[in-house]
This record gives structure tokens, sequence and C-alpha cells, in this order.
């Protein structure tokens, strides 16, 4: 039932929305969607503090970049690769960090974000560094037999299209966490020891949870390449694990629905506080210090609260 | 006497200057209830940490068997058979009762891969099943009606219960269970050893860690003293409450 | 041509130089972290306030620097105050071990964005009297900063050294980093200690921040590039360890006065990032490691 009231609102935004500008804020809220969901699954359920999720935004954005503009690749494999980049430096972040958790593990997720800057920034040869990569396509237009073909020039096609893969990514990640490997991510939240003495492979499932959050954000970089049509590692320094961040506590850590909601509240709102002056990251830090201490269960708590006590 | 299920050769752990275990060896027969007391600090529960793999030893074996757990993750051990309950009780304190026993199914779930994804007929016969064996679980350990109740608002009696139908969970060959009297009343001492029993009946092999004398009198088969890491005694319970050194450094202790 | 000597030993000083400001910052992270097992993300953000302070201190108000240097030593311990107090206090009942840092992190990203609203993003021209002052030993220069920096870093990690060791209040401390339950047996009043270790390590961050002024470029970020280098330095030098860290921190700064030289300065973090993380696979205590098992 909700998720028919979201899927309104989704295909009617555009429709509402007719501003370019507007439509280009609603292809970021659809990105970082996708960002939140990924992050969410490693911190909400599986209880791990990524704090690189930006890297592996970054990773998949230069991955799918590359191999579009280098080697001529068509866009769709291209995404794949980007995904399966990220999704698989993830997974080695985490065996590498195997015996790490809780503080240590958000440090080397940390440290890890930042060599993927700095990587991005120093290997000029391969991403141009702080230059940037420039000229990116759009994906190539959707041959639908039978109807004209789709072309992602437009940002309401392309906010469509992201939409789409966000969804499908909500999907997958709610699938995940109601079945049994649901219950070992949150054994593993809740208490390592006793998960390990249930058997449960507990460095394996940590690398699995940073595989698929990872994977996501790498989904949402190849996205976002194609999108804004260029490319440079600022877009990806640290402070963006940190709005990530933001948006999965606002929305409602351990839900899928929260993070769906902190990642469109705190993209729409700094916009709409535009007139007053860059208020973004003000807005995120406050935001996220202020729930944390006052509203623990961010959006979705408070609305379930509310529905409880009426 | 057939060959032992669990056997444990000249375990050694030292934290720092104190020589917590030393030198301790036992073998423990198939559906024995093997009980290990002596008193605080006698490193008892760094004894049942070794024997699971949560540390690992400075010296000795452990063979469950014919395989040999030295140097195996508590997870592969955990695999193999061994069930174990904590002195600290650690529950999923925020997931419900029913979701502790679930997860405690892990490796037992048959579930083509993809079917975590798409749930399809599999999935959902995986679900019931659990369900239903997680519900006999609960109603065994007398918690039949508390399946959707947060586990950290349980009384401690009761957590105790949900850590030993967790642990069953992993359907052990082998159960360690570190202090599972310690904080019930008489009655649920009571309930407590009656289930223990049971199990041992079903075919379970039982290591308690225990200071309730009561309980590990009439239970146990074995009885291991331990005390400053060292082994005391080794015997029957009758043995041991006849045992002089024992009496003098445990047993005496408590009387006094 | 200078020669490789001379270079090597310039650099050396160098980078004893950044490193002892590292230790500085490092070190009340580390200590926090002794008492409270828990991060304080925003320590960056009282770096650079303590810059901003000292600056203001003497480049507005035309108090002398060594004055300035006093004045974010105090602003960086008020600071620490407020962040334990609104914070670490209220969170510490809620005993989540990732809320804390999360929460510190948007007070992080709020100090830095409002010191951004406040002074700008062009850099200060921040000018210590000392800085122009040089000494010549034979081919080796060293300015005065230098000197004080060294100095005032040595006297502040001695006293708290001592403090630690031989007070009353530093043996508390020290309990209370073994076990907060024994020490409140014994009489301790954790969250007493807890305010005062808060207090001292943010003073010490607010105080590297007047050093550091000078040495940095002064915008509302400078105590983020400084950061994760802490962050680096207290886990390569075991979290709570403080021999650890005055180690690491020492060895950072020649990392990077030695990138800088003979390399590229982007590589400076990939350099240190990369010895941590190889710290964390080979050895995740800590240089100097301090076996603390988990009583299960």
């Amino acid at each position: 039932m909700s998720r028919l009231v979201v899927l309104l609102i989704v295909a009617l935004a555009p429709v509402v929305m007719r501003d370019t500008y507007w439509r280009s804020v609603l292809v970021v809220c659809a990105l970082n969607v996708m960002l939140a969901l990924g992050l969410d699954f490693v911190l909400g359920y599986a209880g791990q503090l990524n704090l690189g999720q930006a890297a592996f935004y970054g990773i998949g954005a230069y991955a799918s970049t590359l191999l579009v503009t280098r080697l001529g690749f068509n866009f769709w494999p291209s995404l794949a690769v980007g995904t399966l980049a990220a999704g698989m430096a993830g997974v080695a972040l985490a065996l590498f960090a195997v015996r790490l958790r809780g503080h240590y593990l958000a440090i080397a997720s940390l440290g890890f974000a930042v060599i993927t800057y700095q990587v991005l920034l120093q290997w000029i040869s391969l991403t141009q560094g702080p230059l940037g990569i420039y000229a990116i396509p759009p994906p190539p237009p959707l041959a639908v037999p039978g109807l004209p073909a789709i072309d992602f020039a437009n940002p309401a096609r392309m906010f469509y299209l992201v939409a789409a893969f966000a969804f499908l990514a909500y999907l997958v990640l709610d699938a995940l966490v109601r079945s049994p490997i649901g219950e070992t991510l949150a054994a593993i939240r809740e208490d390592e020891v006793s998960a390990a003495a249930l058997g449960i492979n507990t460095p394996a499932w940590k690398a699995f949870a940073f595989g698929v959050g990872s994977a996501v954000a790498g989904m949402a970089g190849a996205f976002y390449a194609s999108f804004i049509g260029t490319l440079v590692p600022d877009a990806f320094f640290m402070t963006e694990s940190f709005t990530v961040l933001a948006m999965v506590i606002v929305g409602g850590l351990g839900t899928l629905v929260g993070p769906v909601a902190g990642a469109v509240l705190l993209t729409v709102l700094p916009e709409a506080l535009r007139g007053v002056g860059d208020l973004r990251l003000i807005v995120y830090g406050v935001s996220l210090t202020l729930v944390v201490l006052f509203v623990p269960g961010g959006l979705v708590g408070t609305v379930r609260a509310l529905r409880a006590a009426a | 006497m057939t060959a032992p299920l669990f056997r444990a050769d000249t375990l050694a752990k030292r934290f720092g200057g104190v020589q917590a275990v030393q030198a301790i060896s036992f073998e423990i027969a198939e559906r024995a209830i093997f009980a290990i007391i002596g008193p605080n600090g006698a490193g008892k529960s760094t004894l049942l940490n070794l024997l699971n793999g949560i540390i690992a030893p400075d010296a000795g074996s452990v063979w469950f068997g014919n395989v040999e757990l030295t140097g195996l993750a508590a997870f592969r051990r955990a695999r193999l058979g061994l069930g174990r309950t904590f002195q600290r009780i650690r529950l999923f304190r925020h997931l419900t009762v029913l979701d502790n026993v679930l997860a405690g199914f892990h490796v037992h779930h048959r579930i083509p891969a993809w079917q975590h994804v798409v749930h399809g007929g599999a999935y959902r016969r995986d679900r019931a099943r659990f369900r239903d064996e997680a519900g006999e679980l609960l109603a065994f350990v007398g918690l039949g009606d508390r399946a959707g109740a947060v586990a950290g608002a349980l009384p401690y009696g009761e957590q105790r219960m949900l850590e030993l139908a967790r642990a069953l969970a992993t359907r052990p060959r082998l159960l360690m269970a570190d202090e599972p009297a310690a904080g019930l009343n008489a009655a649920e001492v009571e309930r407590l050893v009656e289930r223990l029993a049971r199990l041992r009946e079903r075919g379970l092999t039982l290591i308690v860690v225990e200071h309730n004398m009561d309980l590990v009198m009439n239970l146990a088969d074995r009885v291991l003293v331990m005390d400053h890491g060292e082994r005391l005694f080794e015997g029957t319970p009758g043995e041991v409450q006849r045992n002089p050194t024992v009496i003098a450094a445990y047993l005496g202790e408590r009387a006094s | 041509m200078p020669d490789v000597l001379t270079v090597v030993l310039q650099q050396t000083i160098n980078g004893m130089v950044l490193g002892s400001l590292y230790v500085l910052v490092a070190l009340g992270l580390t200590l926090i972290y002794g008492v409270l097992v828990q991060i304080n993300f925003a320590h960056a953000d009282i770096v650079t306030l303590g810059a901003f302070a000292a600056y203001f201190f003497t480049h507005r108000l035309g108090g002398h620097y060594v004055l300035g240097i006093a004045a974010a030593l105090l602003v960086g311990a008020v600071l620490g105050w407020l962040i334990n107090r609104v914070v670490f206090v209220p969170l510490r009942r809620r005993g989540s071990e990732l809320l804390p840092l999360i929460a510190t992190i948007g007070v992080s990203i709020l100090m830095e964005n409002a010191s951004l609203a406040a002074f700008g993003p062009i850099p200060y021209a921040f000018e210590s009297p000392y800085s122009g002052q040089v000494i010549r030993l034979g081919r080796i220069f060293i300015t005065l900063q230098h000197l004080l920096v060294i100095a005032v870093a040595g006297v502040a990690i001695g006293l708290l050294y001592a403090f630690i060791r031989y007070t009353v209040h530093g043996k508390a401390l020290r309990a209370v980093a073994q076990d907060v339950e024994t020490a409140g047996l014994m009489g301790i009043n954790p969250n007493r200690l807890i305010m005062l270790t808060f207090v001292i390590g943010s003073g010490l961050a607010g105080l590297s921040g007047a050093l550091l002024g000078p040495v940095l470029v002064l915008t509302p970020f400078a105590g983020a590039s400084v950061i994760v280098k802490a962050f680096a330095i207290v886990i390569i030098g075991g979290f709570g360890n403080m021999e650890g860290t005055i180690l690491a921190g020492l060895l950072v700064g020649l990392i990077e006065a030695f990138t800088t030289q003979f390399m590229n300065p982007g590589l400076i973090d990939i350099a240190v990032f990369a010895l941590l993380l190889a710290t964390l696979a080979i050895r995740p205590t800590g240089l100097i490691a301090e076996r603390r098992e988990e009583n299960v």
C-alpha cells in the first residue's frame, strides 16, 4: 500500500516539477536514496560504521566512466562493472579489517576513503586528477519495441531511470533483511561473540554486508557520472560519507524506509533553503547531532511512536 | 569404556602475569554430564573460552571425537556441534525472544542463495519449519508464551533460559553451560535440572560450570575441581565430596 | 646544492616539529579514549577554533603570541567541556558504542561550517613573532617557532605524563581506564574524571591549534587535515596508549616531512593511511601492544 503511494509520488514528481533545476534535484534525491540504503545495510543491519561510503561511490563512478570514455564500453555493462568494482572494494576492505570492529573499523573505513580520494586526485594519467573527466555521455537511449526510444539526456527520464534502480535496490535489500540473512546480520550487530558461538562466520558476513552496501553505492556512482557529465575527485571527499550518514540517522537507522525518507528530506530541504545562503552542510551537522541526541528512532521512529500513541 | 566424545589435553593460558589455566586435561564420554567447579577466579570461564575457541591456548590441545579443535575459530567449533551459553548473559538484547532463537538456526538453513532475494517456496518452507522448531525450543525452556517479547526486557531467569534455547537451536552434540543456575530461584533451578537431565536423555553431552552444589551433585557424572587455574581433583560427585583436598580448599571455604 | 645529509637532517627536524604537534592533538584523543572508550570526532574543530582564538587574540586584540597560546588552550578546554556535557554525558546512559561517534561527526560538520560562515574560506595570515627568527646550525635552519613548538609540546607532554603517573587524579584516571566499575567501587567519581580528561585533552587540542596556526594554512578546514592524521596516529600507536601515540605521532611527522621533500605532498595521506591499514592488519593493538582480553 505505502509502496504504491511512493511509486505514485515518484511517477508524478517530475510532472509537478517542470523546472530543470528541480528535476535535477530529484535525480540527486534518487542517487542519495541508493547511497543511504547501502550505508544503512552495513550500519543499521550489520551494525558496522562504514565511513567510506564516499569512496565506494567514487569507485563506481570512476570505474564505469573510464570504461565508457577510455575503452568505449556501452553504459550498461559499465554500470555492472562499476557496481561490482565498488562491491569488491567493500569486501576487500572488510576482509582486510577482518579483526576490527566498532571504532577501529570506522577509522579504517575513513582511512580507506582518504586514500581513495587521494588516489583519484594523484593518479592523473588515469583520472586526470583535479581537472576531472568531462563530457561523459548519458546512458544510451533505450529502445523499446513499438515505442519511441527513451532518451536519458532529459533529467525527468534520467530521474525515472535512477529511481527505478533505487527501487530495485530497495526491494533486494528488503528481501535480504527479512530473510535468515537479516537474522544473521542482526546477531553480529548485537553481539559478535554470541554470533560466533552460534556458528556464524562473522568476518565473512561483515564482508558480505560491506560488499552489498558498497555495490549499491557504486551503482549510484555510475548513474551520478552519466547524469552530471563531469567527474572530479572532490565529489567523493569524505564529507560525502558524512552527509549520507546524516540521511540514514535522520531517517531512522535499521529500517529501509528511514534512509529513503532521510535522503529525500536532506536533499530537498537544503535546496529549499538555498535563498538563505549555503546552509547545506550546517543543516546536515545540526540534524545529525540533534537526531542522535533527542530522536533516537529518527523520522521513522517518530512516526511509529505517534501511530502507537494515536 | 568407549572412546571419549571430548578431550582436553594439558591446556594452558596466561594473561599478563596470571596463569589463568594451567595444564588442564580431561575426557568426557558421550552423553555424560561433566561439571566444572571451583572458587571465583579459578579459571573456569577461561577454560570454557579455550574449549569453544573464543581465546587461543598458549599450550595444549582440544579434541572433539577424532577432530582436533585447537586453532579452529569459535564459529567452526559451533558448526561441528559445540554449543555454548555465557556466564554474563549475552543475548541479542534488542531482538525479540523468537528472533534470538531463529538466529541460532544460522547453520541449518537450506535455502538456495537466490531465494534470499526472491523469496520462493523453499524459502517459505524453511521459514515455517524453523518458526515451528523455535516454538518447540521456547516451549521446552518454558518461554512458549514470550516469543514476541524483547529479550533484554525479560526477567533474569528467563534470559538464562532463552540463552539455553538459542544454544540448542544450533543442535549441538556438546553443550557448554556457564553457570546456568546463577541468579535463578529454587523453583527455577529445579526446572533447569529437569531440563538438563532431559537433554542428556536426548543424547546431548553437557559441560556445566556451576556454583550450585546441589545441581552439580544431583546431575553430574564427573566433576572437575579447579583452583588457581589448576586441576585440584577430578572424580565422581561422591568422590569430590569425600576428598579432603577439595573440602579444605573449596567446600570448606564455602561452609565457613 | 645542499648535500643529502643536510636535507635529511633538516627534514628530520621539520618532521619532529610537525610530529610533536600531531602528538599533542592525538594525545587528547587517546586520553579520552582511555577513560571513555569513545572518539570525539569534533576534536579536529577544537584545533581549528584554538588556532582562530589565538589568531584573533594576537592579530585583532594585539595580545602577545604566548598569551594567545594560553587563550587557545582555554578555548579548547571550554569546548571540550561543552561537547562532553552536551553529547557524551547524555549518550552514556544509552550505552551505545557508535552513537557518540556519530553525534560528534554531526558536531564536527556543524563547527566546521559555522566557522566557514563566520570566518570565510580565505586563508588567514597567522604570523608568529618567532617564525622569522632563524637559527643557523651549519647548513640547517631552525626557526624560533620550531623551537617553541618543540618546547611547548615537550613541556605539555611531560606535565601530562607526570600528572598521570604521580598525582591522585592521574592514578584515578588510570583506574577508570582499566575498569569503570572497579573505579567506582574505589570511591572514584568516573563522571568527574571523564570531564577532567575532556578538558585536558581538548585544551591540548586548542593549544596545538595555536602552535599549528602559523605552520599550516589557517582556514576553517585546518583541523580536518590534521585530524585524519591524528586518528591514524592513535590507531598506529594503540588507542589509549600514551607511549605508542608519541612514537606514532613523531613517525607520522617524519613521514610527512620526507614525503614532501623526496616525493609528492599529495602522497602524504596515502603513506600515512597505508601505514595505518598495515598496522591494523598486522598489529591491531598498535605499535606497543597492550593486550586486553575480553572477559566473557
